[in-house]
């Protein structure tokens, strides 16, 4: 535990570049990490392709709850002029004439108001507060722990916020004492700033490959920027084993604690492919014994925490600022 | 000069805890400190940036601003939230783990 926190502790996967492992390697540490006696949430926080509860075997959820975000324009017909400036204005080519109606097509329709502002006739409304997504629970998974996990709907902006919920769901179902593992998306987007922001340990998964190593350096720079702490699994590894020390030398100038590797396994595909976490499925095979030892290292990590985060956290906060273009 | 100290919070009040996001932190706790550190008023204030879709940390930022506040005390903001907060010349001090209460005290004695 970590003196005055409130919530959870929060454990997140990332990784920049899609396709290494995140919710392979997080399915598998929430189970070690359950059976290892902490009080564990699980928690997919990538909307847009949320997929943990597939690896870990779950399809049914206990609970669904909609989730309520954004606004789409609509065209009231009795006072619209047909005049068609809303038409030529809208940026996002939303609005079309079907039968000789004006009509405004929600699922490109990003709420914008410009269409609103060049209605002579004030026609436009705003449908508020959609449906843009659900919050899906599972309060008892075959594994013991519960899993929350976000999806939104197509056509919906994602967003940080379904993100938050998210988190703060899991934290709340887990209470205090709980450990929160997020399976982060790929990127370094809202949704990912989103479930960095009040974390206290980031798992960082890298693959050994130029790609791969490049989204890993934008993700670290994220957990400076927050000030957070972070640690290392290279998935993988065995496709090349000299990038492998190259990326392992760049975590140690940088303050990385380098968990270890995993060797490139077909059982994990074939674990994936029968819904079951590998370690679970093949428990002996290279890949899920790789997996035991970083649970192994993560869970000495969570029980000297305070220790672990002075160790590791950045010495000085480096913000991370974005670009701004300016109109010339 | 009386100063207005932001304190980044859940429920809000001195008593709460400093919360651990900025962006779509709850609420804000606005104190007035006057010259000698001594409370003139305290106020709660509702953050725009917590029921926000998207632009959760410029909302947050522009209701500091709006308040009149020069010094916000909580996490570490966000990227956007960052560059508002510098922009806007408003100083971000990070304090996590304590209440508001003892976030002042800190400040105040310089910690």
């Amino acid at each position: 535990m970590i003196k005055g926190l409130t919530g959870g502790v929060e454990i997140v996967v990332a990784s920049g570049k899609g396709g290494v492992g995140k919710s392979t390697i997080s399915a598998s540490l929430a189970i070690i990490l359950n059976r290892r006696g902490f009080k564990l949430v699980a928690a997919d926080a990538d909307a847009e392709a949320p997929n943990l509860n597939l690896v870990l075997g779950e399809t049914v959820w206990d609970s669904i709850e909609p989730y309520y975000e954004g606004r789409y324009a609509y065209i009231i017909d009795e006072k619209c002029i047909r005049c068609g400036e809303c038409l030529k204005a809208c940026p996002f080519d939303a609005i079309s004439v079907v039968d000789g109606r004006y009509v405004v097509n929600k699922l490109i329709c990003e709420g914008c108001y410009t269409c609103s502002f060049v209605c002579p006739t004030k026609a436009i409304r705003f449908a508020r507060d959609i449906v843009a997504g659900y919050l899906r629970i599972k309060y008892e998974t075959r594994y013991g722990f519960p899993l929350v996990s976000g999806e939104i709907t197509p056509g919906r902006p994602n967003s940080g916020k379904l993100v938050t919920e998210v988190k703060n769901k899991a934290k709340k179902i887990g209470g205090p004492d709980s450990y929160v593992l997020i399976d982060a998306a790929a990127g370094i987007g809202c949704q990912v700033i989103s479930s960095l922001a009040g974390a206290h340990i980031v798992i960082m998964v890298a693959e050994p490959t130029p790609a791969s190593f490049s989204d890993l350096k934008r993700i670290y720079k994220l957990t400076r920027h927050f000030g957070i702490p972070a640690a290392l699994v290279i998935n993988k590894a065995d496709l090349n084993p000299e990038y492998v020390e190259y990326i392992k030398s760049w975590a140690v100038k940088n303050k990385v604690d380098y968990l270890g590797s995993i060797p490139y396994d077909e059982k994990v595909a074939y674990a994936i492919a029968e819904m079951k976490p590998v370690i679970e499925y093949y428990p002996d095979t290279p890949a899920s014994r790789a997996l035991y030892k970083i649970g192994g290292k993560v869970a000495s990590i969570l029980s000297n925490l305070e220790e672990w985060r002075l160790k590791y956290l950045p010495e000085k906060i480096e913000p991370f600022i974005p670009i701004v273009i300016k109109p010339s | 000069m009386p100063k207005k100290i932001a304190f980044v919070t859940d429920k809000g009040g001195l008593d709460d805890r400093i919360y651990e996001r900025f962006g779509r932190a709850p609420t804000f706790t606005i104190v007035e400190v006057g010259d000698n550190g001594e409370i003139l008023s305290i106020k709660v204030v509702e953050n725009p940036g917590f029921k926000a879709g998207s632009g959760a940390g410029i909302k947050a930022v522009q209701k500091l601003i709006d308040e009149g506040v020069e010094i916000v005390i909580g996490p570490n903001p966000g990227p956007n939230a960052y560059l508002a907060l510098q922009q806007a010349g408003i100083k971000s001090i990070s304090m996590l783990g304590v209440t508001v209460r003892e976030a002042l005290e800190r400040f105040l004695s310089g910690k």
